[in-house]
């Protein structure tokens, strides 16, 4: 199809407000970042930055708060991800397989996911208080301590916190998503396992996995990159208290930028966290890829 | 099933007309600045009240969003001002302590500071540093009058090389309070010396009737503000006199005796109140969870508000070998170089006169006002055992580094108390890097 | 497998999701029950899971109602969520469009920034984009909360309704042209129309993610009366003061309706938008 000059000119109308906002809010800020990132840029010298090459980046890389936020957002991740996946593929099958209340299981399992972080984080802030219903619970109704168990004062127990949030909030989406998967899956396939004798843990191995092999990754890469933006529910349950024990990559982006006045060192740390979420996301396109062509 | 599709249907409806409308040809969500934001600034650059113009300044605080100050503040001192000067309008805008600080120093970067606000007196020689605040001795030519109305005691908490950058608003320091039941059970008096705290927040912490954690002392930080009534009071200091060097005074032995004292109560479960898990100071005192607590004036307005019915009293704080020395406290209101100044000083006059300061002490705030200071509402507040307290409270370091100086402190201490390192590691690792900021 | 024995397995499913259901849903329910207690037994003992029946009271929620400020905040969340998301629906289709019909010079370049940021999470980005918002004058504004809003909402949006393009025949395209159609009136006619779905189901996810935007609106918002709901949540915090938890949470409980509304009517269309996705990677 041949385009004459009016159809040009329209396309560029189409394109251009979204290729305006795009560029300007977000790519602009992008390439911004990466500027700043190899410059002395505090408080009191917005105006006259300094160049000093990567000393941005070699300051973030042995700071050891960093490292305690790195190690904390990748054990965040580790432990929600594969939590959310298994616990939204479980509630997913067990949607799939019953023949009522399809529609209303699905809405009530994904009201957390509608639920802003920023409620579900002082809900859990409450439940998880020293003096909170959940360490009532523990302590005089099932006794299974004797001391209340002070959830948010120390970095594992805040972290524990933060990731049960993560998961509770993420269980809705994955089933949302892999009910969407099994769906798609051919009930023949089913049927003619039934006739060869296969019973349930072998259709769910054999067939129903590799049905929904390409949702995993998909739903991997997503939550992945969920798992590094986390931010509100550990700003708001712990602050990062104790010390900076609980802080994540965001919120200590955010201090160092917005308390300690630190530009240059966040936008490096930014860009860092850019650059491993990148890395992360091409192997896993890479492996989606492989296992959609083998 | 329909009603959905209804919802739906209206929203597509819309978007398509919009799509129509707009063409495509220009962008429906080109960046809206706020007009309404950028005239006001606009007229505050100018300054030109004269010309019948309506002038908004800006007024950053930290009283609390849901405290009597601030209702006062907007329900009662503004509408008055507003009144005395048509032309002017008062936006208030409340942020937490902590925030206030960083958003100051945020919009400073970005020119969008307030006209005036009310700040921590601690955070005055960072400001002045930074070169963001108006000397008012220099530009306000009735400044030797207003300022003579107020406490030269607490004006000089806003003095820097002889200039004055701020009108002292109100004063404070803390003081102990303790829960009178708890005390009489058991058989307790007020702590007269800090040996007589330590035991007696030994005595105090304990399991009460139903089974809780009772603690002797709550403590809702670690902070200078928190710490340095301890470190004063058993004879230690943190920095040397002229504020240059902390090496030899921040990890001398007595402060490093008060660190440990607070560590081993804290291990021993009788104090507490830092974590991010306990429970709110008002909250935990007025339900008798924690025995004692060092508050200043505001915390009666608080606690007649929320546990009416609670019994308590106040003492000095207990005494150590330096004596029974607090923490002197206050706010002084300030003006920014890139206000409209004639309307802001107006406004500081009014917040600093009798009647506002008057209106200020029924809520708990000591006014620096001398005429205030004398009338019968501060003499019914009963502001007595501040005032006393006052006699001997220190300042903390009146350093621009202090925001970074204090928050240091407060990680170094959170170590010592959660085990990590020793006090005098902590203690010695600490003056070597604060040496370092004072030095900068 | 005969009916009944169907039956019974069915019923020891719907028992499991039940349970399932009470645990995920319990910190809601405990969100509310606190928000019907009175403000002074939040650190009652025991701690109770409900208020007794006479204890109930609407105290908290008649405070919040009764503050102008936070109809305010009300009123601000929605204007810049609907703004968002009717101009995100807009700018996104017209880009989802153009880039799976059309050929245009640096199309790669475009789609590759679309890609690359879906990967860079937003809060990234604050500082240089505090710096824009400085340089454009939009601080303290919620006007200037929208455009950033909808360009981070941008690259998902477009990702996923240009999966819907792709999916409408060609042919409908050169039939509107053959009738004197123009680009615009394909896109008008044809994309909008058949994708639909795709653009409900971003829509929603779009109101969402700026109804409960938090970092950005909290570091460029200053005055009560500008703030949206999420920063007057948190704004009950401070320091060393009492938390009024029932006032806390009578907010969120009414913050939570309009999603919800928008959620259960919309939720069809949601579920079609996540599977498109989920199916094409």
């Amino acid at each position: 199809m041949k385009l004459n000059g009016k159809s040009k000119a329209q396309i560029l109308g189409l394109l251009f407000p979204g290729i305006f906002i795009f560029g300007m809010f977000t790519v602009y800020p992008i390439v911004r970042l990466f500027w700043m990132s190899f410059f002395k840029w505090d408080f009191g010298s917005f105006l006259n930055q300094e160049f000093i090459g990567f000393r941005n980046y070699a300051d973030v890389l042995s700071d050891e708060n960093f490292r305690i936020a790195f190690t904390n957002t990748i054990v965040y991740t580790l432990v929600t991800v594969p939590a959310q996946m298994l616990l939204g593929l479980l509630v997913a099958l067990l949607i799939h397989s019953v023949s009522h209340f399809k529609i209303g299981f699905r809405v009530a399992y994904y009201l957390p996911v509608i639920t802003s972080w920023v409620i579900a984080s002082l809900v859990f802030k409450y439940v998880f208080n020293t003096e909170g219903l959940l360490n009532y619970f523990l302590t005089n109704v099932i006794h299974v301590t004797s001391q209340n168990i002070r959830w948010l004062d120390s970095r594992w127990g805040g972290m524990t916190v933060a990731m049960l949030l993560g998961i509770w909030k993420g269980i809705g989406w994955n089933m949302v998503v892999f009910l969407a998967a099994l769906q798609t899956v051919p009930l023949e396939l089913y049927e003619s396992a039934s006739l060869d004798g296969a019973g349930s843990f072998r259709k769910f191995w054999y067939i129903t996995l590799p049905g929904i092999k390409a949702t995993i990754l998909f739903a991997l890469v997503m939550l992945t990159i969920g798992g590094f933006n986390v931010y509100t529910s550990t700003k708001l349950i712990t602050g990062g208290k104790p010390g900076h024990d609980t802080e994540v990559v965001l919120t200590w982006m955010y201090y160092k930028a917005f308390s300690n006045g630190k530009f240059g060192y966040s936008a490096a740390l930014s860009f860092i966290i850019a650059v491993v979420l990148g890395i992360l996301a091409v192997v896993q396109f890479r492996l989606m890829k492989a296992k959609d062509e083998g | 099933m329909k009603e959905r599709k209804k919802v739906l249907a209206i929203l597509l409806a819309s978007v398509t007309c919009v799509a129509a409308m707009a063409g495509c040809a220009k962008s429906p969500a080109e960046p809206v600045s706020d007009n309404k934001s950028q005239e006001t600034a606009q007229t505050s650059e100018t300054g030109s009240e004269a010309s019948g113009e309506e002038v908004t300044i800006n007024f950053w605080h930290h009283y609390s969003a849901q405290s009597a100050e601030n209702e006062t503040l907007t329900s009662v001192l503004i509408p008055k001002f507003e009144e005395e000067n048509p032309g002017i309008k008062v936006n208030a805008v409340s942020h937490e302590w902590a925030d206030l600080h960083d958003k100051l120093l945020i919009s400073a970067e970005s020119n969008t500071l307030p006209d005036v606000a009310r700040l921590d007196s601690a955070w005055i020689p960072e400001f002045e540093k930074m070169g963001i605040l108006v000397p008012l001795n220099q530009e306000m030519s009735d400044y030797t009058e207003v300022a003579g109305g107020l406490l030269d005691s607490a004006m000089s908490t806003a003095e820097i090389a002889g200039n004055q950058y701020g009108l002292a608003l109100n004063t404070n320091t803390k003081i102990l309070f303790y829960n009178v039941e708890a005390f009489k059970a058991a058989g307790l008096e007020a702590p007269k010396t800090m040996d007589e705290f330590v035991e007696d927040c030994k005595k105090l912490a304990g399991t009460n009737e139903n089974g809780q954690q009772v603690w002797g002392y709550d403590e809702p930080g670690l902070s200078g503000w928190n710490l340095c009534p301890f470190i004063w009071s058993m004879g230690g200091s943190l920095t040397n006199e002229d504020q240059t060097k902390a090496t030899g005074y921040l990890n001398s032995p007595e402060t490093v005796a008060a660190i440990d004292m607070f560590a081993s109560l804290y291990k021993e479960n009788a104090i507490t109140g830092w974590n991010s898990g306990d429970i709110p100071m008002t909250d935990g005192f007025g339900t008798g969870r924690y025995a004692m607590l060092l508050e200043g004036p505001w915390k009666v307005a608080e606690m007649a508000g929320a546990y009416p019915d609670f019994a308590y009293e106040t003492a000095p704080v207990p005494a150590g070998k330096g004596g029974s020395i607090s923490v002197l406290g206050g706010e002084d209101i300030s003006m920014f170089n890139s206000a409209n100044k004639d309307a802001a000083w107006k406004f500081m006059k009014f917040m600093t006169s009798e009647y506002a300061q008057e209106e200020m002490a029924k809520c708990g705030q000591i006014p620096c006002n001398k005429e205030a200071l004398e009338s019968d509402t501060v003499k019914q507040a009963d502001f007595a055992p501040y005032i006393e307290q006052l006699q001997t409270a220190k300042s903390r370091p009146t350093v621009a580094c202090w925001s970074e100086f204090d928050s240091e402190l407060a990680a170094a201490v959170t170590e010592v108390v959660n085990g990590d390192k020793t006090a005098q590691e902590a203690m010695d690792e600490l003056a070597a890097k604060v040496d370092g900021l004072l030095a900068e | 497998m005969t009916m009944t024995k169907r039956n019974s397995r069915d019923v020891w499913i719907i028992l499991l999701l039940v349970l399932g259901l009470a645990i995920v849903v319990l910190p809601m329910i405990y969100m509310i029950s606190t928000s019907l207690k009175p403000n002074g037994a939040l650190y009652e003992y025991p701690p109770k899971f409900f208020p007794k029946l006479k204890d109930i009271t609407l105290e908290n929620f008649a405070y919040i109602l009764g503050q102008k400020k936070f109809l305010g905040n009300f009123l601000n969340s929605i204007i810049v969520s609907v703004l968002t998301v009717v101009a995100s629906a807009i700018v996104s289709s017209a880009l989802a469009f153009c880039i799976a019909r059309y050929a245009f010079p640096g199309r790669r370049l475009v789609f590759g920034f679309i890609i690359l940021t879906m990967i860079i999470p937003g809060t990234t980005m604050i500082v240089p984009q505090y710096e824009l918002a400085v340089k454009l004058g939009t601080l303290n504004s919620i006007w200037g909360l929208i455009p950033f809003y909808v360009a981070w909402v941008i690259p998902y949006s477009t990702f996923m309704i240009k999966g819907f393009v792709e999916n409408i025949p060609k042919e409908l395209d050169e039939a509107t042209f053959m009738d004197g159609g123009t680009v615009f009136t394909v896109y008008q006619n044809v994309a909008i129309p058949l994708a639909k779905p795709g653009i409900a189901s971003v829509s929603i996810f779009n109101f969402l993610t700026a109804w409960e935007e938090f970092p950005w609106a909290n570091t460029v918002i200053n005055d009560d009366l500008k703030r949206t709901l999420p920063i007057a949540i948190s704004g009950f915090f401070g320091q060393h003061q009492f938390t009024q938890w029932g006032y806390v949470f009578a907010l969120s409980v009414l913050s939570l309706v309009p999603i919800l509304i928008v959620f259960i009517s919309c939720q069809r269309f949601f579920v079609q938008g996540l599977t498109a996705g989920s199916v094409k990677g």
